[in-house]
């Protein structure tokens, strides 16, 4: 029975069904084939939704999306530019910096690709750099949002298995910075190779005068972390406490939010949320029905029984999430997987924290692994490039970001670090 | 007409959901700060809140086009089954969420004999939030079946 459920929401994936509602085509069918009462459906849908935690999502795409209003995007292009762009192939060298900065305020993969890259990737183009290059750099960068916090991906995580937002978004923030320093150093031997340009370096006032722009929009990640670390919110009170913030940086600092405005974003921001929300109801629905059908303790017997020997189970499943990564959305592949493996993993003697940093890299990996990672199709559209062209040119940006998620899975203290020292 | 009138109330109930899960999480935050004593009712309200904003614009979300979907095999397919396959998928969208609302309905009348633990009312009220979810997504997959089929 399990096998035609996974079996109808893979066809359903495969025929363009969203997501979310091909996981609940595949649960109704297991309703009804199994005699269970349609009740259930609404009710898991309910219960999944109905958890305090959940509600700090909203909350962080609408404070990202206030913020974006003021010409955020820009604002931070323009800073990391000033201060990157003397330096051989400084353009993208800006443009991993941007997204590391812009990182602390979307915190999604696809729409760092998407905001970053329709300012980045033109400007690249218009500057000499290869369009593949162009592409490959700024979906590759947009991989470091999702795991530096605050990181949606992460709140889901914690939801899923009880551990503490505030200190997965500590064990996110170390693992986050060295992918960008990776994938900047990628960047950087590829632009002395190629001989891409370099810029004029900036005066002390000009970069001073682009950091004063930011700040106020880089400070509000600093509140939410020190809010939440600090013990002073909770990651839903520090969220709504983002909002407000945004809403008055937006209309007093940057002065680009009108009431009609703050409503469309508004608008947006819970538009969005809902097509999570919907998934993550419908997820509850399949995770008590793979429980029920005990595949939970079938994959770790199986895992188990083929090895117990740690460092070969992390691999095992480092494998399959890239894997499923590469064609699933995250949140969809961490609320249908995340509880299995995380069970196998802790079995094996695996920290719980340090399991859901590897669970959300590798599945952020998935987005830029060719061919079909979902920001390479995004970067690739921007820049009207042949996704072919995207895939080759991102493999050296794919090997850096294996190689750290290598040292990720291997050292644990990475990302252990500090939520060891911050968290307590 | 109805149209105009369902996509009005669903904005509008967005909007008013979430600047009140905004005004909850302040008062919760204000309360822990300068009150005596934080109000009981403050986190379950902002639950409901939260909630009802998230039904009042899951079928928003499914006109707009916000729901994930894979493109990657789709798009090798010929124009004729894509439209065919976009038929099958809206209807069975339809399918999935009128009966999801019908069982809302009862969700809901199951709902009417529970109580909110800090809040004085009924669970029918906040399980309610299901039925406009459902009911929502399962008019705008309508919708967009009779455009496919036109």
């Amino acid at each position: 029975m399990i096998g035609l459920i996974i079996f109808i929401f893979l066809v359903g994936l495969v025929l363009r069904f969203p997501i979310a509602f091909s996981l609940g085509l595949a649960c109704l069918v297991y309703v009804l084939t199994e005699g269970i009462p349609l009740v259930v459906v609404p009710m898991k849908m309910y219960s999944g939704i109905d958890v305090f935690v959940l509600l700090s999502i909203p909350g962080f795409i609408l404070a990202g999306n206030l913020m974006n209003q003021g010409g955020l995007t820009a604002k931070i292009i323009s800073f990391c530019n000033h201060l990157l762009g003397h330096i051989r192939g400084g353009l993208s060298l800006a443009n991993i910096g941007a997204s590391m900065l812009f990182a602390g305020i979307s915190g999604t993969a696809v729409s760092d690709t998407a905001s970053i890259g329709s300012v980045m990737i033109p400007a690249m183009k218009k500057e000499g750099y290869d369009d593949g290059f162009s592409c490959a750099v700024t979906a590759a960068s947009s991989t470091v949002g999702p795991i530096i916090p605050p990181s949606v991906p992460m709140i889901i995580a914690a939801t899923l298995s009880g551990l503490s937002v505030g200190k997965l978004f500590l064990a996110g923030a170390v693992p986050g910075f060295l992918l960008g320093i990776g994938l900047s150093a990628v960047a950087y031997f590829i632009s002395i190779k190629r001989n891409y340009p370099k810029h004029e370096r900036s005066t002390f006032p000009q970069i001073l005068k682009s950091f004063v722009e930011t700040f106020w929009s880089l400070l509000m990640t600093f509140i939410i972390l020190y809010g939440i670390i600090g013990g002073i919110f909770t990651p839903t009170e520090a969220s709504i406490i983002a909002v407000i913030y945004a809403f008055i940086i937006g209309q007093f600092v940057y002065k680009k939010l009108s009431f009609k405005k703050i409503q469309v974003v508004i608008l947006d921001s819970m538009k969005t949320s809902a097509s999570l929300m919907v998934l993550v109801g419908f997820a509850n629905l399949f995770g008590w029905i793979l429980i029920t059908e005990r595949l939970p303790q079938l994959v770790s017997s199986e895992i188990l029984g083929f090895t117990t020997n740690k460092y070969l189970v992390l691999l095992l499943i480092n494998l399959l999430l890239i894997f499923v990564g590469t064609f699933m959305e995250t949140i969809a592949a961490l609320l249908i997987l995340f509880p299995i493996l995380l069970k196998v993993a802790v079995t094996v003697g695996v920290d719980p924290i340090h399991f859901s940093v590897i669970a959300v890299l590798n599945l952020i990996i998935g987005l830029t692994t060719p061919p079909v990672g979902v920001c390479l199709f995004v970067a690739s559209s921007i820049g009207k490039t042949s996704i072919a062209k995207v895939s080759k040119a991102s493999l050296p940006f794919l090997a850096v970001s294996l190689i750290v998620l290598a040292l990720v899975t291997l050292i644990p203290q990475i990302s252990l670090f500090l939520p060891s020292v911050f968290g307590e | 007409m109805i149209k105009k009138i369902l996509g009005r109330f669903l904005k509008y109930g967005t909007l008013i959901s979430t600047y009140c899960l905004i005004a909850c999480v302040l008062l919760q935050i204000f309360a822990r700060f300068f009150l005596p004593n934080t109000p009981p009712w403050t986190e379950e309200a902002s639950r409901l809140f939260f909630i009802y904003a998230i039904a009042f614009s899951a079928g928003l979300a499914l006109k707009d086009g916000a729901y994930v979907h894979l493109d990657v095999f789709y798009e090798k397919l010929n124009p004729k089954i894509q439209r065919a396959v976009l038929t099958a998928v809206r209807l069975l969208t339809l399918i999935l969420f009128a009966l999801m609302a019908y069982y809302a309905l009862i969700f809901t009348k199951n709902g009417i004999i529970e109580t909110s633990p800090s809040i004085p009312m009924s669970m029918a009220v906040s399980f309610f939030s299901m039925f406009i979810l459902a009911a929502s997504v399962s008019y705008y997959a309508y919708l967009e079946l009779k455009k496919t089929l036109k």
